[in-house]
């Protein structure tokens, strides 16, 4: 009876056996068709719909061909839109970057001065990432007209919470031994940051200022499609005189624009952490 | 120089980490701490330092330089406190150096304290500095790697800039805090042969898991265990003082007697009682 009662402690208590796992997988499954299925009555959607109504979709892309490329060179005024594009989520990059840099050490365990502000901060970064970047850009047409100018800053906003919150982690897993040795010759807090802090965070603040100008690219054309000005617009007025020649040919450009900017970020990326690995 | 008396740090339970630790460290000496692990060796120079708080004691540092001021180390804080560390050079086991960083803006950090805030974030060292931090870099036989990123040197060599950086911040005491732990013997040996040569000027204070090397270069040691310094003279222990110091289990492992107690743990581990139990 004495092994009986020593049992316990060796027993695999998370065991399950191989028809409960198979059970409980299909309860997950059935509940995600059945949630799939009420969605779809919900937005009626009938499936039947992408064959009996294919035609039209096919009529479309006929009076889309062939796209007017011959735009590039008939309007001159395209470049300045595809510039104002960059320009507004470069700036916006940068800007919301730069904010977020000062906040995110107020947002970390390591270097904020005080929990609370911490909490506060992180809140603050949360509640910015959950405002979808056109509800913000609707909010700065009032205040300043529309244009790329607002569209710029509402990019700014929105980078603010995500880079704050990426930043704020890189700075929380620097490896404190390097901080306690700084410390040690009597350094400020500041000097802590600026010598130990800085150097260890520096390629993830890079490499994600990257990720974020790509993001915001992508951004910048749907908010120009709001009235933010840019490549965005010039879509939306397209579309609404029905020129599908000149939607293709901006569509197309677009994807150009898009893949060679994330060629040319992730070129420079690359070779910005190349440098600093071989030097390391 | 350095005087420590009656330094006591307890946990919140009551448990006592270190029990009325008194150490004097004077000019020209290379004192060398020893105990076992978990005894408070560490624990010691990270009070002395303020990266710990300790609960009750004493800990001054006088310098000669600067007209003999003394610093209360334990009570500073603030701005006296970094005065306070800027007077100690200060070694840690890890190197703790910023492997982004090259060598020579290692060493400068050593000088921090000395420079104006808003100097070391938006100029940084001057020339004249770099000059001398490359002096420093000379006397570890470091110079060479002045322009490396730190994170590229091996064990020895960042113990080395580490070293350096301690030289270049010019303190009025060293403390290593387990300088060689994580290094190979050879490693071991050019390190102790840089640190005994520097504390006929500057004293030292390091933290040793080496019986053999402290008895070999250092003027004095200090054992402590469980928290009490139990010895504090010769550097040479006999095997009976290495015994006391470092409890009866080292001993065996350094001496594995025929054992006996094995079967008995051979019998526990074969009854199984679990298994018994599912057939």
């Amino acid at each position: 009876m004495s092994t009986l009662t020593a049992a316990p402690a060796l027993t695999p208590a998370a065991y399950v056996p191989p028809s409960a796992q198979f059970r409980r997988r299909m309860i997950w499954l059935g509940s995600c068709a059945l949630l799939m299925v009420l969605g779809g009555v919900y937005l009626k959607f009938k499936p039947w719909m992408l064959f009996t109504d294919f035609h039209h979709l096919v009529r479309l892309g006929g009076e889309m061909l062939p796209p007017n490329l011959a735009m590039l060179w008939h309007k001159p005024a395209l470049f300045k839109t595809i510039g104002e594009t960059v320009a507004m989520s470069f700036l916006g990059t940068l800007l919301g970057g730069a904010v977020a840099f000062v906040l995110a050490f107020f947002a970390s365990r390591n270097t904020a001065p005080h929990r609370l502000l911490r909490a506060f901060t992180r809140l603050g970064f949360g509640l910015e990432r959950a405002t979808p970047n056109f509800v913000v850009l609707l909010v700065l047409f009032i205040a300043f007209g529309y244009g790329p100018f607002a569209a710029m800053l509402a990019l700014a906003l929105g980078s603010v919470g995500l880079f704050g919150k990426l930043f704020a982690d890189a700075i929380e897993q620097a490896d404190p031994g390097p901080c306690e040795s700084v410390a040690s010759v009597g350094a400020t807090r500041l000097q802590v940051i600026r010598y130990a802090i800085i150097p260890q965070i520096l390629p993830s603040v890079v490499a994600n200022s990257f990720y974020a100008f790509d993001v915001n690219l992508r951004a910048a054309i749907a908010l120009g499609v709001y009235g933010g000005g840019g490549i965005g617009f010039e879509l939306q007025l397209a579309m609404k005189v029905l020129r599908y020649p000149d939607v293709l040919a901006l569509i197309l450009f677009i994807i150009v624009l898009i893949t060679g900017m994330e060629r040319v970020s992730d070129f420079v990326r690359r070779r910005l952490i190349q440098s600093s690995e071989s030097l390391k | 120089m350095l005087h420590v008396e009656n330094l006591t740090k307890k946990l919140p339970d009551g448990r006592l980490l270190l029990d009325r630790v008194s150490l004097k460290v004077s000019r020209g000496e290379f004192v060398g701490i020893l105990g076992a692990s978990g005894a408070g060796k560490s624990l010691t120079l990270r009070c002395i330092l303020g990266l710990t708080k300790a609960d009750s004691g004493t800990a001054t540092l006088h310098t000669e330089a600067c007209g003999g001021k003394s610093y209360d180390l334990l009570t500073c804080k603030g701005r006296e406190q970094r005065n306070c560390r800027r007077r100690m050079g200060v070694i840690f086991q890890g190197f703790n150096l910023v492997k982004r960083l090259r060598v020579l803006d290692n060493v400068m950090i050593g000088r921090l304290a000395r420079i104006h805030p808003l100097r070391s974030w938006l100029y940084g060292f001057t020339d004249a500095e770099a000059a001398e931090a490359l002096e420093a870099l000379r006397r570890v036989k470091m110079d060479m790697h002045a322009d490396r990123i730190t994170g590229s040197l091996s064990g020895g060599e960042m113990q080395r800039v580490a070293i350096a950086r301690a030289i270049f911040q010019k303190p009025a005491i060293y403390l290593a805090d387990e300088p060689i732990a994580a290094l190979d013997p050879s490693n071991s040996l050019g390190i102790m042969k840089l640190l005994a040569p520097l504390a006929q000027e500057t004293p030292v204070v390091g933290v040793f898991h080496q019986p053999e090397m402290t008895a070999r270069f250092c003027t004095r040691v200090v054992a402590i265990k469980a928290g009490r310094v139990v010895y504090d003279g010769d550097p040479r222990l006999s095997h009976n003082q290495l015994q006391d110091i470092y409890g009866d289990e080292l001993m065996q492992v350094l001496r594995p007697a025929p054992t006996t107690p094995e079967p008995a743990i051979a019998e526990s581990s074969r009854s199984l009682p679990v298994l018994a139990n599912f057939a």
